[in-house]
């Protein structure tokens, strides 16, 4: 019998040593993330846990961080919120009461976002999401010491910037494949939270870039048909069919507006060219892309092809919007720096120093946050001529937000 | 573009959305009205359908034979989840509706697990588009709405005429004098739910030739399924129909000419209001079987 207790317990020490070799258990720092792994938001959510993990992987395959002399390996906790806004509630509840997370990046869902950071910032844990929308809570009261969103970080360029950086490219890149100035669009768009929130951004670009926009066509959430919004779309006689938000809609709505033949030109919010290539679409107009932030498969960022290929060789899936997990993965990078900055895991010394620091990161060498938590960077949009070449260039936001 | 010829083209748009909700209808009208089974998982077997059918595509198949692989397949997966689970639900109705909300999720995560969250697709199985006029009307969709007629045509046909299902007729309205009239009550449930089943796999097969779609796009479609069943009035398959087309004309001409936003409103709101006015539905039907004792 002893023998036998005696092997039991050498089996489970060895156990134990194999799932942390180097690593004490308080050598670990919890990451939590929290995104959509099902549900209709799985395309942009499932390349979060995919740009944390890879991050994570490449800080700890480099030897963890050093933090007040002692080396820490990170691990990254991941809940599915299943794109519902009660399980992300709970998970982030889970994530910060019971796991003990130091930082939580999500969700991808901009209305998630705002009710886990009520959870979050009581509790005073860093958190990143990249959404636009925070803009609404991240203000110069609410993120100074002791505001309600001090920890609260906002990893997307404001919207403003953002919609403002996509309307010009799009309109610069489609000019000269059409042959004319386009004069006339139409914007289709999701109608949901986000949706509608994008979409006011966007429709004051466009009009900021000289262009007539006579309606804005919202469609139900997971539309599938979308041939009598395109037709309605059609008659209206639009220059450039702007497919605003989301990247897995906007897939599906295109070959229908090819089909009705709905407008001269296309514009996907949020559609990797390399998305474009692996599907081997194509189309008889031209048609631009926009990525958030760094396009994958055709890119002007230099390091965007070295950085994909890792993401894709850690198993991240080729989603519409694989982009989007830079809107994560140089965080984890930042919040490392800030913390070995630190010298501490302390979340307030741990905020000073992510406002003081110039991280060089995929998406640009030089992300900063503002005063008001937010990064400010450029946005890559692509076009397709008909044929199939791309072409793709950042765009720079625009210095401040159009007066209307 | 004219007036008239949008006006034209939302109707052919109306035409084909009623196409794939008049499959999914007359699947859910079956199973529902017949045999009492509210399967809310109808919508996966309908996404089990269009992934069979990318999975045959993929391999290297013709799309008419994947289309008759998804049927297959998803008429024997209704066979093995009848017998192997909703059988044990038929005396309480509610522990089936359990059951099936369950089954939603399992199915979604094992496409999940197997082959991914993302949107598949299939190579468009015809690809010609005609103009007529200012109307454009593609060849693909004119095929998705044949092949309903036809299908709709065979189950009305043999629902109404043939003896098979002038049995199970007879074992909806008495269960217990069908039984004893020698007609194989539970045989005839277990083979309703299969056909229903299998026009669900079917539905996926045409829905995957217009649109990609993902491990939930189900849910969408079985609220429309169920919502045109009632409308129609649950078993009647004639009403399964003209209630698919009223909700199809509906959805086009609401998003092209009211609040697009709400497309699905209009649909459900006209749904309420059935079911208040005419509780069996606009063509009458069964108000459910009554249990068997």
């Amino acid at each position: 019998m002893k023998t036998v207790l005696k092997m039991g317990a050498s089996a489970a020490l060895c156990l134990g040593a194999l799932a942390h070799p180097a690593f004490a258990e308080d050598n670990i720092v919890k990451i939590g993330v929290v995104a959509a792994e099902s549900g209709s938001f799985v395309s942009a959510g499932h390349t979060l846990p995919a740009g944390v993990g890879l991050a994570v992987k490449q800080i700890n395959d480099a030897g963890g961080i050093k933090v007040g002399g002692k080396t820490y390996r990170l691990e990254m906790v991941k809940r599915d919120d299943r794109t519902d806004i009660a399980t992300a509630i709970a998970a982030t509840q889970e994530l910060v009461r019971d796991v003990k997370v130091q930082a939580i990046f999500g969700s991808e869902t901009h209305d998630f976002t705002l009710a886990m950071a009520k959870i979050t910032q009581p509790a005073k844990i860093i958190h990143f999401a990249g959404n636009s929308t925070l803009a609404k809570i991240l203000t110069p009261d609410s993120v100074k010491p002791g505001g309600e969103d001090h920890y609260l970080f906002q990893s997307e360029p404001q919207e403003f910037q953002r919609s403002g950086s996509t309307a010009r490219g799009v309109l610069t890149l489609l000019e000269p494949l059409l042959g004319y100035k386009p004069k006339k669009s139409v914007m289709i768009v999701g109608n949901d939270a986000t949706g509608q929130f994008l979409s006011s951004y966007y429709y004051k670009a466009l009009k900021a870039e000289g262009q007539d926009v006579p309606d804005i066509i919202f469609y139900p959430p997971d539309t599938t048909d979308f041939s009598p919004f395109l037709t309605r779309a059609k008659s209206l006689n639009p220059d450039i069919i702007h497919f605003w938000y989301n990247g897995d809609s906007t897939l599906t709505a295109l070959p229908q507006a090819l089909e009705l033949g709905a407008a001269k030109s296309y514009f996907l919010f949020g559609v990797d060219p390399g998305i474009w290539k692996e599907k081997q679409l194509s189309a008889d107009v031209p048609v631009a892309m926009s990525c958030v932030p760094v396009c994958w498969g055709e890119s002007s960022n230099p390091k965007a092809k070295a950085y994909f290929d890792a993401y894709f060789a850690a198993g991240a899936p080729h989603g519409v919007t694989s982009s989007v997990s830079l809107l994560y993965h140089d965080y984890v990078h930042f919040l490392a720096e800030a913390w070995e900055k630190a010298g501490s895991f302390d979340p307030d010394k741990t905020v000073e120093a992510l406002l003081t620091l110039h991280h060089q990161g995929v998406v640009s060498d030089d992300l900063t946050f503002n005063p008001t938590h937010q990064v400010t960077h450029a946005t890559e949009v692509c076009a397709a001529a008909p044929g199939g070449a791309i072409s793709c260039s950042m765009q720079q936001p625009p210095a401040e937000a159009p007066k209307s | 573009m004219r007036a008239v010829d949008i006006f034209i083209q939302q109707i052919l748009n109306g035409l084909s959305i009623a196409s794939v909700i008049t499959l999914i209808a007359i699947g859910v009208t079956l199973i529902f009205g017949l045999t009492g089974i509210i399967n809310f998982a109808h919508g996966e077997f309908l996404m089990i359908g269009g992934i069979v059918t990318w999975l045959a595509v993929s391999a290297g198949l013709g799309f008419p034979l994947a289309v008759v692989l998804a049927i297959l397949a998803v008429g024997l997966m209704g066979y093995i989840l009848e017998r192997g689970l909703f059988r044990f639900t038929l005396e309480r109705p509610t522990n089936g509706f359990i059951v099936s909300l369950g089954l939603i999720v399992v199915l979604q995560h094992v496409v999940v697990l197997f082959w991914n969250p993302n949107q598949k697709s299939i190579p468009r199985p015809l690809t010609t588009v005609w103009e007529v006029g200012g109307v454009r009307i593609a060849s693909v969709r004119v095929m998705v709405i044949a092949i309903t007629i036809a299908v709709v045509a065979l189950s009305f046909r043999m629902i109404t005429a043939s003896r098979y299902g002038r049995a199970l007729r007879a074992s909806v309205e008495d269960r217990d004098t069908a039984a004893l009239m020698g007609i194989p009550v539970r045989r005839y449930i277990t083979g309703v739910f299969v056909l229903g089943s299998a026009l669900a796999g079917l539905g996926g097969a045409l829905l995957i030739a217009l649109f990609p779609i993902t491990p939930f796009t189900g849910g969408t479609m079985v609220m429309k399924g169920f919502a045109v069943a009632l409308i129609g009035g649950l078993g009647n398959i004639y009403g399964a129909v003209a209630a698919g087309l009223i909700l199809g004309i509906v959805e086009g001409f609401s998003a092209g000419y009211g609040f697009s936003q709400w497309t699905d409103a209009y649909s459900f709101a006209l749904m309420i209001l059935v079911l208040i006015v005419r509780p069996h539905g606009l063509f009458g039907g069964t108000s459910g079987p009554r249990m068997a004792s």
